[in-house]
């Protein structure tokens, strides 16, 4: 099974490292396997470059023509250059652009907490439409997480993205916190269609064989009709009634060989039939979260679970685990293939790369925050200090703590590999090149 | 003859006080973790057995009469620990480790999960220790087997407690709920307060607090952000 991974891996490599390197959307493409056209490196040498915003960083950096295109919870959109981190231009927005930009026919796509989508010039960052939503909010629930007041909404603070838009035949399609997904035509900002769902719709979709695939936190994952918005059909996640803690889609799924894969705020990693919905297996994680959108290529899912800290590789046609490894502290970050390293972010503060076949760390980079570890956010063993950061169960007392976490430069951007160099965003408001 | 005496008499008693400062009063100061400085009211006693007790306050991390563990003084050296709330079941608990300074003054180390900070305190007054709710015996006519249900995301759940008075110790009490499947709650307290009787199971995040009229626990089931009404009757009907 290795031997023929390796195989895989080395025509992967062999392939890799083109001269014009492109991954203009969230995951690399369409159907979000989450694969990178370039080669990682297998040791960390240096810091290339940082860039630094005015807010933490949880989009996910994007390339086209040697320009990286992120977002910032400073409410820019930007565009850097990729060999030099020199920046291009700044586009601001009327609030955090937490989602991962789409760059397509010269235009950058990406929604802000402003609840409008933007439509940018690629090469001046000037505005070509926008698009007004029903306006964002995070997800929220009486006595989320079991916090007091048991009778007043509270909304969540690990819901940290905003859906970052998938663009396919003319049509750029993306989910928002008013419980729609859309489609309009990229190149007006005109709507095609709307698709409502019950809830906050901050998972990305991922685009296939005319399908639009996407879960929304009602609890419902979707298949949606592409040219006409019309369902094809939905399968159900978990329900948590009681607290809002065990429910929702958060991640976004990948499609490959007629297969969709996404994690589910219930602890589950499902495997559905693309064309039926019709659940092929799923991988229980005991009351941890799968916040990170699985990457899938050579017959593996790669992905990881927030509390309980697990990277995990399973097999693609049975679920079965390959490889299981304990990390330090919480992945939402999507794991990104490049060559034999999978690389991933943790909200410890570090970037981790794993070697594909074994799962171990070949090597990672802290954040100097992190190092710091600013009011003990984390334990000598740079776990969180769980302890110390949840003592209190009231109000938004998960705010304060999240926020506290995120001074330690959190790592929840997706990394992109180009050049030789790995790019990520961090809560420091950074953004990384390292090689 | 007599000064000389006297004056011996208060050189020893103040080599005595020198040689084993009392840690006995309340300690007021700060600990310096970077970026989260800390305001700690530390209250230490000995009971009348003379062994240590304390409890601790520190309204940053919203802990209040948190009991101290494993206090010793010895040599003008001074440690305790801080009992559950600042570590999980299976990690080492915070700790203070300090150096008696004069009469009125300690400093030192605090440690918790592996991360070290100094600290200062102050003794500002006698000591005012204020331990953790402890249960309590029950109402003679608690005692015994009660029975009840409730309805909770659909689906029924039947309650079963049995409270057990062991003279003037704390009572104990079998508290089993059955849904898919059998529960049994280990109870982490059990009071009562008058015509009230509260039970909390600190693993599950389930708490029940009854009033006992007419020969019934007329109360609430607590779990989460739900509270729904629970009556507890006597198994068999009233006696």
């Amino acid at each position: 099974m290795n031997a023929l991974l390796m195989l895989a891996i080395a025509s992967t490599a062999a392939a890799a490292a083109p001269s014009n390197p492109t991954a203009p959307m969230f995951r690399g493409g369409p159907a979000h396997a989450g694969v990178q056209a370039g080669a990682a490196p297998r040791e960390f040498h240096r810091v290339r470059w940082t860039f630094p915003t005015g807010g933490g960083i949880v989009s996910s950096p994007v390339l086209l023509d040697g320009v990286i295109y992120f977002g910032s919870n400073d409410n820019n959109v930007y565009a850097v250059a990729a060999d030099s981190g020199r920046q291009l231009w700044a586009h601001a927005t009327g609030g955090p652009v937490a989602a991962t930009p789409a760059v397509a026919r010269d235009l950058v796509y990406v929604g802000s907490y402003d609840g409008r989508f933007y439509a940018l010039d690629a090469r001046t960052g000037a505005t070509r439409w926008k698009f007004r939503t029903g306006g964002e909010r995070r997800f929220e629930g009486k006595g989320l997480d079991g916090l007091q007041p048991r009778t007043q909404t509270i909304a969540d603070p690990f819901d940290l993205y905003l859906s970052s838009p998938v663009v396919a035949n003319g049509t750029v399609y993306f989910g928002s916190g008013d419980g729609n997904v859309y489609a309009l035509d990229a190149a007006t900002g005109e709507a095609r269609w709307k698709f409502a769902t019950g809830d906050v719709v901050h998972a990305s979709p991922a685009f296939a064989d005319g399908i639009v695939y996407v879960g929304s936190w009602d609890s419902w994952f979707y298949a949606i009709d592409a040219a006409t918005g019309k369902e094809r059909w939905r399968f159900h996640g978990g329900e948590d009634a009681l607290v809002h803690n065990q429910v929702g889609f958060q991640s976004s799924p990948a499609v490959v060989d007629g297969v969709v894969y996404t994690g589910c705020r219930d602890s589950n990693l499902y495997a559905l039939d693309a064309k039926t919905g019709a659940e092929k297996w799923k991988v229980f994680h005991n009351g941890s979260w799968v916040i990170t959108s699985p990457a899938v290529t050579g017959g593996k899912v790669y992905y990881a679970t927030s509390d309980s800290a697990l990277y995990n590789v399973v097999d693609a046609t049975t679920g079965k685990s390959e490889v299981q490894e304990q990390g330090n502290a919480w992945m939402f970050s999507s794991p990104a293939v490049a060559g034999d390293v999978v690389l991933i972010g943790v909200s410890n503060g570090s970037l981790e790369a794993r070697d594909r076949v074994s799962g171990k760390v070949l090597w990672e980079f802290q954040t100097d925050a992190a190092k710091q570890n600013p009011g003990w956010v984390l334990t000598a063993q740079r776990k969180f200090n769980n302890s110390l950061l949840f003592r209190v169960q009231w109000q938004d007392a998960n705010t304060v703590a999240v926020e506290r976490m995120f001074a330690v430069g959190s790592i929840f951007s997706s990394p992109l590999v180009a050049n030789g160099a790995v790019y990520f965003g961090s809560t420091d408001g950074n953004l990384y090149a390292v090689e | 003859m007599r000064f000389p005496i006297a004056v011996a008499l208060v050189v020893l008693s103040a080599a005595e006080a020198c040689a084993a400062p009392s840690a006995s009063g309340r300690w007021q100061g700060i600990v310096q973790i970077p970026g989260l400085p800390l305001h700690a009211t530390v209250d230490l006693e000995q009971d009348k057995s003379g062994a240590w007790i304390g409890s601790i306050i520190v309204p940053e991390l919203a802990i209040k009469n948190v009991a101290l563990t494993e206090i010793t003084l010895r040599d003008g050296t001074l440690s305790f620990a801080i009992k559950g709330a600042l570590a999980g079941p299976q990690e080492p608990p915070a700790t203070f480790d300090a150096r008696l300074e004069g009469t009125d003054a300690m400093s030192g180390t605090f440690t918790q999960a592996g991360n070290h900070a100094p600290f200062a305190l102050r003794r500002t007054g006698a000591a005012q220790v204020d331990l953790p709710a402890r249960s309590t015996p029950v109402a003679k006519e608690m005692e015994g087997k009660w029975v009840g249900q409730y309805e909770l995301m659909g689906y029924p759940r039947q309650v079963t407690v049995t409270f057990a008075n062991h003279g003037a110790g704390p009572a104990t009490v079998e508290w089993v709920i059955v849904g898919k499947k059998v529960n049994n709650l280990p109870v982490d307290l059990v009071q009562r307060d008058g015509e009230f009787v509260r039970i909390e199971s600190h693993e599950f995040g389930i708490n029940f607090e009854g009033r006992l009229r007419g020969g019934e626990l007329d109360g609430t089931y607590e779990q989460g952000p739900v509270e729904l009404p629970l009556v507890l009757k006597r198994e068999g009907g009233p006696r």
